[in-house]
């Protein structure tokens, strides 16, 4: 199932430290060798300051208890520097400790400012040093820390591109310590930053919508709402565009979301047109599932599809997010998938019959007749389905559902006469205004 | 001979110039009026210069200049005897210009007396005139104004030759008996002159007045003169001492040459070739650079015609000119080729080992972008069928390596600019290649590569001249390297442009990698590059060969939507091109001749130059077949599904006329050309039988041109049955309540699946109003079909809606808008009628007046082809008779509206149907 990992293509727009959880995903579900996984986890713990976690999967993946030398040196060479950075933001992190001091902060940014270095002789070095110190507290993993000082940093920054690097440091912070209310804020406030902000060229902005699409990820496939919130997201034209030009593997967590989400959304034709256009660059089975139902109409191919995809959604991080209840652990995204999908492929198939074998319909649904036949039951009674079940022949036959020749003419003169009234009084208001003049 | 110039370069013959200096300057000054020349006087002298005998033909030049110059003096006494001032005038103009000349043959130091006595006798009877009040009076307004006129130039004139006047008047009898010895000197003068006519020529030249106009003939004559020497002349200079002639020599020599250039009657090829030898000769690098710089620009001049081409040996040799600047720039790194500031005039003499930089005064760039615009014109001008052709074509390696220096020399000099211009024209020679001939283009290059260049020049250089002063080795590669694709090699060149190039430059290079993308298949690569780049909307603002080849990629692209099966791509593609008619100017192909209007021959003249050579043309067959395949698969099931609704849309308005002009033929015979069997085919899918239509368009002769011919056909075969399919159901559909599924797939030869496929997405669509019967696997038809009454019913309401929408919009414009809005209003209601029956929908009528307005607006800028222009002002101009709020009668306002819609495509290009195609091939604007 690895030529669906999309592990490879998504971790060049993601922080190291993101990438994280998806080899721990990857992992778990064992698709790579672990020696493989492992390797590529130093690899990626090289470059950050969480050295002896390095250590440690160094130490598991060769079995011995020695550690290389550069590690050891790094290692030294990480809490030195940590030293140093304490030491230099030590004013700043002592005043903002200090709850009686703090208290003394207003919500005027240059009044701040001014007030510290006139009271604390904290200037601009130290807050700098705070950033820097933060930062390095995010390298070595202590995202709480880092969250906390970020937050203070954005507080008293001046400079607007540090603020934009201090809150993607704060929104990875957050993601990392999966406090999903807290980094959904974040993501809109970077969103709006992001739109709003002219950068120096284009290709620039496109690859920040990118990183942010990326990253929300996280969010929204944790978050209760980010199910509808990515469609939002995503849909939006500079951000479907940058999908289709840059990262056409997103294209999957967009289609997911609309396949899962009930309601049937004005903007799904439109996304299908995407779909196709982007065959070329990406395909995976969830979109040719829909492509299936919704270009081919061959519901046969939906059906293998569907079984495919199932695969696909248990392999992905993000998707197949498992929840332990109990002692059974669920997937609930792929129960859903499966339900809207099977829906999906009835609602199509439905317009264009007229009558049904319920035998055929139940295998096509991956049901059995009993359940097949329970679930169309409630389908009518539900008014999802303007149908009736034949029980001699064991069939639904659908209702026709033709417009009326006369009522729709009626519809289209309806409101001509209203409209006449309306323009004839207008003109008998402006006559009289004119008369008055 | 002429070794005295060589034996004594310095002192001697400078000292003689200083002095013709003055006395050339004085009489060059004044005299502003045009050359009016003899013409026969000046053929004579000319014919008889070339005879062998020079000293005989000097005099006779000189002896006619002074007859002249008397018979003019007669012509002043004769126009004073009759007062007539007006001839007067004239026969001094020429008497100044004439002096001139005999200045210039005699190489008098003095002023003739004859010429003095002239101006003595006229400066009195001035005097006279000017004193006889009574006289001037009666003189008619010419004649006193020439007479006034005649006053201020003569006193101007006189007053430089004022010493002389004195004199004469002193003693007129001595100056003339001095005469004759003077003559004498002259003569002396005048030999030698023409021994070693460098001298003159120097002499003329060194004054200040280079660019006057009336130094023609005696340069020439100069000229004429050295040509007859001048491979003695060669050999002479050859056989000295070469340490005796000094960048001095060398230099006067050049700016001699140089000065020279433009000149009416300089002899061009003559003038190439003392340039060439100059080379040789030239003491520094940089001096040789110099002169090789002149000689590049002189061969330009060897054709001066914008219709004709270079001729093709000039050509080569240019190029090798243009190999051995290189050389000399890659050898001596401390040169620097400029043409923004004028550098010294010393600049060059600075030798190999100066160090600091050098600047030489040239536009590398420039030479090249000559250079491929005249291969590019001869291969416009060679008739396609010969050999001269193909012959020519095996030319471009020889560009090519010499682009692929320039631009490898521009970047290592770090001007990427430059070097983006010259990517751009390899980009343009390259991109219509298919890799088929791209790979013969390099075998050629390679194998050929040794044998051309070099030796045949080399050979011709050994005879004659065994060394120049300055050796350069051949420094850059005379053989041009190639990537093994052309794509790769498209891919560096053309991210080269992106990065440095300017707006146009980039420009092209999309439009030549997008035609490229296309060439090879690959529509979505090329469709996202024209998409993402925007060149759509602004393609209009360009000049017009960007605009050509826009239009170029635009076929292309076309076509290989169609390899790829993207009917409607294809066909949104093309349609545009079709739209006018006018296929071939538009991808400049040939001219085409219209009916309407007669194009002026400049117009002819103008189109003519820009048309493509035939190798690179885009085959006009099969660009027709393909677009009209694609309207028919398009346009036959929509005809069959809106028989008789009254909005029916359109998909293609080219392919309706020719089918309606088709059927109205009473005997149709087999067909002939491409037209003739796509309309065939039409026919025959209409009646549903595909497998007519599909040997009909099989027996296309063109289809041999395609690369997978039998994928192609194979996918044409299949959307051919599939639309006979949708016609069928369409057509018929009415007449059976149901059909099944297996009866449907054994007719058209579909598989089930596909059968199913194409009919659930009808009713999908809601094409046909019918369901499955899923048990049964038949099609259940709804007869819900309307009555004729319902449809009308439904027009009725719709067209009802439109007036009342009509009716807001106007008092919303009145009431809302306020005053002044009379006309427009009207006008708007004109349009909204006529609309109204011609399309009988809402929606469109806005479509037509917003592209009207648009054609209004657009007339006066850039619409590509002149008869374009022509049409767009007649539609502005109706335009804006309508504005005046003439009546039109409701059939007349349609014609104009149709006549403005068939002119859109041509005219308006991009712009109007834009919209529509951005829909089709909507990928959204990207960031």
């Amino acid at each position: 199932m690895a030529e669906y990992d999309l592990t490879p293509r998504m971790a060049p727009n993601l922080d190291r430290h993101l990438v994280f959880p998806l080899l721990e995903f990857l992992q778990e579900r064992q698709m790579y060798p672990d020696e493989q996984i492992l390797k590529s986890k130093i690899e990626l713990l090289n470059k950050t300051n969480m050295v002896d976690y390095a250590m440690d999967i160094h130490k598991s993946l060769y079995h011995t208890e020695d550690v290389p030398q550069d590690m050891v040196d790094r290692r030294v060479e990480v809490v030195a520097r940590l030293k140093a950075l304490e030491e230099s933001a030590a004013p700043l992190v002592n005043f903002l400790q200090n709850a009686a001091a703090f208290q003394e902060l207003k919500a005027d940014r240059q009044y701040n400012l001014q007030m510290l270095n006139d009271r604390y002789q904290i200037g601009p070095e130290q807050i700098e040093a705070l950033y820097q110190y933060a930062k390095f507290q995010f390298e070595c993993g202590n995202y709480s820390g880092a969250a906390d000082y970020l937050y203070q940093y954005r507080a008293l920054c001046t400079n607007s591109d540090r603020n934009l690097s201090a809150l993607w440091g704060k929104l990875a912070a957050e993601i990392l310590m999966q406090n999903w209310d807290i980094a959904l804020e974040e993501l809109n406030r970077l969103k709006e930053i992001i739109d709003s902000k002219s950068f120096s060229s284009p290709m620039n902005q496109v690859q920040n919508r990118i990183w942010l699409m990326h990253w929300s990820l996280f969010i929204f496939f944790n978050h209760d709402n980010g199910r509808t919130q990515i469609i939002d997201l995503f849909n939006q034209d500079k951000y479907l565009n940058a999908i289709q030009t840059h990262a056409p593997h997103l294209v999957r967590y967009l289609a997911t979301a609309f396949i899962v989400n009930k309601r049937r959304r004005p903007q799904f034709k439109d996304f299908i047109k995407v779909i196709q256009q982007e065959q070329h660059s990406y395909k995976d089975p969830i979109t040719e599932f829909l492509t299936c139902v919704y270009v081919n109409y061959d519901f046969d191919g939906a059906q293998k599809k569907m079984r495919e995809c199932e695969e696909v959604i248990l392999n992905d991080p993000f998707l197949g997010k498992r929840v332990e209840e109990g002692n059974f652990s669920t997937v609930p995204l792929r129960d859903e998938f499966l339900e809207n999908a099977r829906l999906f492929i009835f609602e199509t198939y439905c317009r264009i019959h007229q009558r049904i074998d319920m035998g055929v319909l139940a295998e096509k649904l991956n049901l059995n007749y009993e359940e097949a036949e329970r679930w169309i039951v409630n389908l009518i009674r539900s008014s999802k389905l303007d149908a009736k079940i034949d029980s001699e022949s064991g069939t639904v036959i659908m209702e026709p559902n033709h417009p009326n020749v006369y009522e729709q003419l009626i519809d289209h003169t309806k409101a001509l006469s209203g409209r006449t009234y309306k323009l004839v009084g207008q003109i008998l208001e402006h006559a009289q205004a004119q008369i008055a003049r | 001979m002429a070794s005295r110039f060589w034996t004594q370069p310095g002192s001697d013959s400078e000292d003689e110039e200083s002095d013709y200096e003055e006395e050339v300057e004085p009489t060059g000054g004044e005299t502003t009026t045009e050359p009016g020349l003899n013409p026969y006087l000046q053929a004579n002298a000319s014919d008889s210069e070339d005879s062998d005998d020079q000293k005989r033909v000097v005099r006779s030049a000189k002896d006619k200049r002074f007859d002249e110059l008397s018979a003019t003096v007669h012509q002043m006494k004769n126009a004073m005897n009759i007062n007539d001032w007006v001839s007067l005038q004239e026969s001094f103009d020429k008497i100044n210009k004439q002096l001139e000349k005999v200045m210039r043959v005699t190489e008098a130091v003095k002023v003739p007396t004859l010429y003095i006595k002239a101006l003595v006798l006229l400066e009195d009877f001035l005097g006279q005139a000017l004193a006889n009040k009574d006289a001037k009076k009666k003189m008619s307004s010419s004649n006193a104004k020439a007479l006034n006129s005649m006053k201020q130039k003569l006193k101007k004139n006189n007053k430089q030759y004022e010493d002389l006047i004195n004199k004469y008047r002193e003693n007129p009898e001595q100056s003339e008996d001095d005469k004759p010895p003077e003559e004498e000197s002259d003569d002396s003068d005048g030999t030698e002159s023409v021994i070693d006519p460098n001298d003159i020529v120097s002499s003329d030249n060194e004054g200040p007045d280079e660019d006057d106009p009336e130094e023609d003939e005696p340069t020439e004559e100069g000229w004429q003169k050295k040509m007859s020497k001048k491979d003695k002349l060669m050999d002479k200079q050859f056989s000295k001492d070469p340490s005796e002639i000094t960048w001095d020599s060398v230099n006067k020599k050049f700016k001699e040459v140089v000065a020279a250039r433009g000149r009416k009657g300089t002899g061009r090829f003559e003038q190439v070739e003392q340039l060439t030898f100059l080379t040789k000769v030239a003491k520094t690098p940089a001096q040789k650079l110099e002169i090789f710089f002149s000689v590049v620009s002189a061969q330009f001049d060897v054709n001066p015609g914008l219709n004709g081409h270079m001729p093709i040996n000039v050509w080569k040799k240019c190029v090798q000119n243009m190999q051995v600047i290189l050389d000399i720039l890659v050898k001596y790194p401390n040169i620097a080729v400029d043409d923004m500031v004028e550098p010294d005039e010393n600049e060059s003499q600075k030798g190999p080992d100066y160090d600091g930089t050098i600047r030489v005064w040239g536009n590398l760039v420039a030479f090249l972008e000559r250079i491929d615009t005249e291969f590019f014109k001869s291969l416009q001008c060679i008739d396609p069928h010969t050999r001269e052709y193909i012959e020519r074509l095996r030319d471009e390696p020889m560009f090519l390596v010499l682009a692929q220096n320039v631009q490898e020399y521009l970047e290592q000099v770090e001007n990427y600019k430059a070097a983006a211009k010259v990517a751009l024209r390899r980009v343009e020679l390259i991109y219509y290649k298919p890799q088929e001939v791209y790979d013969a283009m390099r075998k050629l290059a390679e194998h050929t590569g040794d044998g051309d260049y070099g030796e045949e020049p080399k050979a011709a250089e050994e005879g004659r001249a065994p060394s120049s002063f300055i050796v350069v080795p051949e420094l850059v590669p005379r053989k041009p390297t190639f990537s093994e694709s052309s794509r790769t090699m498209m891919d560096i060149l053309v991210s080269l442009i992106y990065k440095y190039g300017d707006e146009r430059t980039k420009a092209r290079a999309m439009l030549c990698d997008i035609y490229h993308h296309a060439l090879l298949d690959q529509f979505s690569t090329s469709r996202d590059l024209l998409l993402m780049s925007h060149l759509q909307d602004n393609v209009q603002q360009m000049d017009i060969s960007t605009q050509i080849l826009y239009n170029r990629a635009m076929a292309q692209l076309g076509l290989c939507a169609f390899r790829n099966g993207l009917i409607t791509e294809a066909h949104s593609c093309l349609s545009e091109l079709y739209s006018g008619g006018r296929v071939k100017e538009l991808l400049a192909q040939g001219v085409s001749q219209s009916r309407y209007h007669e194009k002026t021959p400049e117009q002819e003249r103008l189109e003519r130059r820009r048309q493509m050579p035939y190798h690179m043309h885009i085959n006009p067959e099969l660009l027709e077949a393909v677009h009209l395949i694609c309207a028919m698969l398009l346009e036959v099931p929509n005809m069959a599904a809106n028989t008789h609704d009254a909005k029916r849309r359109l998909v293609s308005k080219t392919f309706r006329r020719l089918l309606e002009v088709s059927e109205k033929q009473t005997f149709t015979g087999p067909p002939e050309n491409v037209r003739d069997h796509v309309m065939a085919a039409s026919r025959a899918l209409v009646k549903g039988d595909f497998q007519k239509a599909i040997d009909v368009i099989n027996s296309l002769d063109i289809w041999k041109l395609l690369r997978n011919r039998e994928h192609v056909l194979e996918m044409l075969k299949a959307k051919i049955k599939e639309e006979a399919l949708r016609t069928y159901l369409f057509t018929f559909s009415s007449s059976y309540k149901t059909l099944s599924l297996e009866q449907l797939s054994m007719l058209f030869d579909l598989t089930e699946a596909q059968t199913h496929s194409i009919v659930s997405k009808m009713m999908i669509n809601e094409e046909l109003l019918a369901s499955w019967d899923q048990p049964t696997c038949c099609i259940v038809f709804h007869d819900i079909e309307q009555t004729r009454l319902q449809a009308l019913a439904f027009q009725l309401t719709e067209k009802l809606s439109i007036l009342a929408e009509s009716n807001e919009r106007a008092t919303e414009a009145r009431i809302g808008g306020g005053g002044g809005l009379d006309l427009p209003q009207r006008r708007r209601d004109n349009q909204d009628y006529g609309a109204g029956s011609v399309a009988g929908s809402g929606g469109r009528w806005q479509d037509n007046m917003s592209f009207n307005q648009r054609q209004g607006g657009g007339a006066g800028r850039t619409g590509y082809n002149t008869g374009g222009r022509q049409f767009n002002q007649n539609a502005g101009g109706g335009y804006n008779r309508d504005r005046t709020g003439q009546y039109r009668g409701t059939g007349q306002n349609t014609r104009y509206q149709d006549g403005a819609y068939a002119g859109s495509g041509r005219s308006a290009r991009g712009s109007q149907d834009t919209s529509s195609r951005m829909v089709s091939l909507n990928k959204g604007l990207r960031a």
